[in-house]
């Protein structure tokens, strides 16, 4: 198994103030891992940094994507390379239209592997395609990104941008959050339609339920900035049943 | 005739560079040498066209329609400038430059509906052809739409790329009760042209005057607009964008006047300033007592995307009743840092992330022009002017 991210010894600050505390974590290809913990613990921050957020400060520590040097790389060569984030709080941009920004995305990333554009036909019979799974109207393709979308749909969108954008690995931040039962299952089925030998997901979540539908490798709880105990996925199910403070408690 | 100019020390003339208005000379401009025409832009479907050149009529494609015809200035008079003047406590100066227009201009285009005749769609192209020290070019239209009629018209400011026009236009509109005026101004001058122009409009009872403005050329560019919302139920509807880039200094000045009950004005203004560009708009907002029910709302918003750009952008509210509804936001800012994240997060490069966040801002007021073909039109102009045509392509013609 090789590894596509690791992550030794990362802290990083924000706003000043210290999150990530000597943060370490291999994730092999092929394996999707969830990272859990309590509010303030540092989930966000750890995906931000992953992508490239401008206002974090790496204070110490490293991070390889594939081997390479994840943190000197831009946000943008960073997605080109194969990296994804869903975001918990997917921003709106109204005037850019949402099939206009898949097309962009996977144009640049094509463009970055010294592809040719994608075909204007095949790529709407993908998306489509895509949108169907999703349980998504076509309607939204020519809204503009997010726009007057429900909490629910925009993390519809997201999982539907990283299935056209077929990531390496894939880093969804609270994606079952505000989720109905029926959307997180419908989440759900799109991130397991990505699992493969050759990619790995990063799942942060506050709550297990969504491990019921996508079953993880390994789990993390993540507590101050590192991470405090990993194990399988029945680890999820102990966190549920006698909370974070148990672990905080043997951390 | 002896007329005094606006300066920067008047109220409403703070933001505008006048410079180019002493420099140009009053005098009309001397006979265009056509060879320096710029190609006109295509044909709208629809619509009958006519054509000037530095403020004389040259051609038009329009079958033989009484609605529309040329005057001689003499007889076209000062008509509905004057009797809106009368009414307006702060016009003096601010009128200077329509009596110049009035007083010199030699074709005046009128167009005249007749109470319930059949809508009429419009294009007027104006080419200026001669440099600013060979006169002023002085475009002249008055338009009466009576009762209940439909007018759309489009008004085109186009000039030679490398000449320094001075343009001093002037609008008369007068809408009768129900009529509706759907008017999109492209003003794509060269970057070295002064364009002033002064619009007055008076609207009756249940009329509507939708304006779009567009504006895009000209090392100055300045339009002074009165709008007064006359009878019950009138309604005006502006929405103004803007691009100035290098040295250009956009400027806007539009009171509107409500007067009678349950008038309405929706106004938004979208402006980009690059470089060193400045950009004012002023949103004045007058609420007579007698204008109760009144309902306005105003978003004027502006970005700065250069190191040396500034704007200024007012919404101004002067009310003298208490019935009224009367909302308004402005801001001047920079690119939104979470969007542009969220689209380096997707891959896309930071220039053309940057180029399709301000063309999303933009957009909110092109979007508003209705004919497609001319949108299309106006799109490309505008992504030509932020200097992205390419990045821009495939979002050209698709909103």
């Amino acid at each position: 198994m090789s590894a596509l991210l690791e992550i030794s010894n990362l802290s990083a600050k924000v706003a000043g103030k210290n999150v990530l505390q000597g943060l370490s974590l291999t994730l092999n290809a092929g394996e999707v891992h969830a990272i859990m913990g309590p509010n303030g613990s540092g989930k966000s921050t750890l995906s931000y940094v992953l992508a490239g957020r401008p206002g974090y400060e790496i204070t110490g520590g490293t991070v390889k994507f594939q081997g390479r040097d994840l943190l000197s790389m831009e946000p943008e060569e960073r997605a080109r390379a194969g990296m994804f984030l869903g975001f918990q709080y997917p921003v709106e941009i109204p005037g850019v239209n949402n099939v206009y920004l898949l097309k962009a995305a996977v144009n640049a990333k094509r463009k970055a592997s010294g592809l040719p554009e994608v075909d204007a036909y095949e790529f709407l019979q993908l998306v489509r395609g895509k949108m169907k799974l999703m349980q998504m109207d076509e309607s939204f393709l020519s809204r503009g990104v997010n726009e007057g979308f429900s909490g629910g749909e925009k993390k519809r969108n997201e999982i539907l941008q990283m299935l056209v954008l077929e990531p390496t690995l894939a880093v969804l931040d609270e994606t079952d959050s505000g989720l109905d039962i029926d959307a997180l299952k419908v989440v759900a089925r799109g991130v397991n339609s990505l699992r493969s030998a050759d990619r790995g997901v990063l799942l942060i979540t506050h709550y297990q339920r969504l491990l019921d539908h996508i079953v993880p490798d390994q789990v993390h709880v993540l507590a101050r900035g590192r991470i405090a105990r990993s194990g399988d996925k029945t680890l999820a199910h102990e966190l549920e049943k006698r909370g974070y403070d148990w672990v905080l408690e043997v951390a | 005739m002896s007329v005094v100019l606006p300066t920067n020390r008047d109220e409403n003339w703070r933001y505008a560079n006048l410079r180019p208005l002493a420099k140009a000379r009053v005098e009309e401009a001397r006979p265009a040498n056509a060879l320096t025409r710029p190609n006109p832009p295509p044909a709208l479907p629809g619509y009958q066209r006519w054509q000037f050149s530095d403020g004389h009529f040259t051609v038009s494609d329009a079958s033989a329609d009484a609605r529309t015809k040329l005057l001689d200035a003499r007889a076209a008079g000062e008509s509905f400038a004057a009797l809106l003047d009368a009414d307006l406590s702060s016009a003096g100066v601010d009128f200077s430059l329509a009596r110049i227009n009035a007083a010199r201009g030699d074709d005046v285009l009128q167009i005249e509906l007749p109470d319930d005749s059949s809508p009429l769609h419009l294009e007027l192209l104006f080419f200026a052809t001669t440099s600013s020290a060979d006169g002023t070019s002085y475009p002249r239209v008055q338009i009466v739409a009576g009762r209940n009629t439909r007018l759309r018209l489009v008004e085109r400011h186009l000039s030679s790329r490398d000449i320094d026009a001075a343009v001093n236009g002037a609008f008369d509109i007068l809408l009768r009760p129900g009529a509706i005026l759907e008017h999109v101004r492209v003003q794509n001058c060269s970057a070295t042209s002064a364009v002033f122009d002064t619009l007055v409009a008076h609207v009756a009872d249940a009329a509507q005057y939708r304006l779009r403005s567009m504006t895009l050329g000209g090392l100055t560019s300045r339009t002074t607009a009165f709008i007064k919302l006359a009878g019950r139920g009138a309604r005006c509807e502006l929405a103004a964008a803007s691009v100035a880039n290098g040295i250009q200094t956009h400027d806007f000045f539009a009171e509107i006047e409500h007067v009678a009950p349950d008038t309405v004005t929706r106004e938004l203004y979208r402006g980009i300033a690059a470089d060193r560009g400045k950009l004012g708009f002023n949103g004045k907002i007058v609420v007579r007592e007698s204008a109760h029910g009144a309902d306005s709302e105003q978003s004027l918003k502006s970005l700065l995307t250069g190191s040396g750009a500034e704007a200024s952008v007012r919404p101004q509210l002067e009310i003298y009743t208490d019935r009224v509804r009367a909302q308004h936001g402005a801001t001047t800012g920079k690119l939104d840092e979470q969007m542009l994240f969220y689209l380096l997060s997707r891959g896309i490069d930071r220039r053309t992330a940057q180029t399709l966040l301000q063309w999303a801002f933009i957009e909110d007021a092109v979007s508003r022009v209705d004919c497609a073909e001319l949108r299309t039109d106006i799109e490309s102009l505008i992504a030509a002017q932020l200097n992205e045509v390419s990045a821009l392509e495939g979002l050209l013609g698709k909103q």
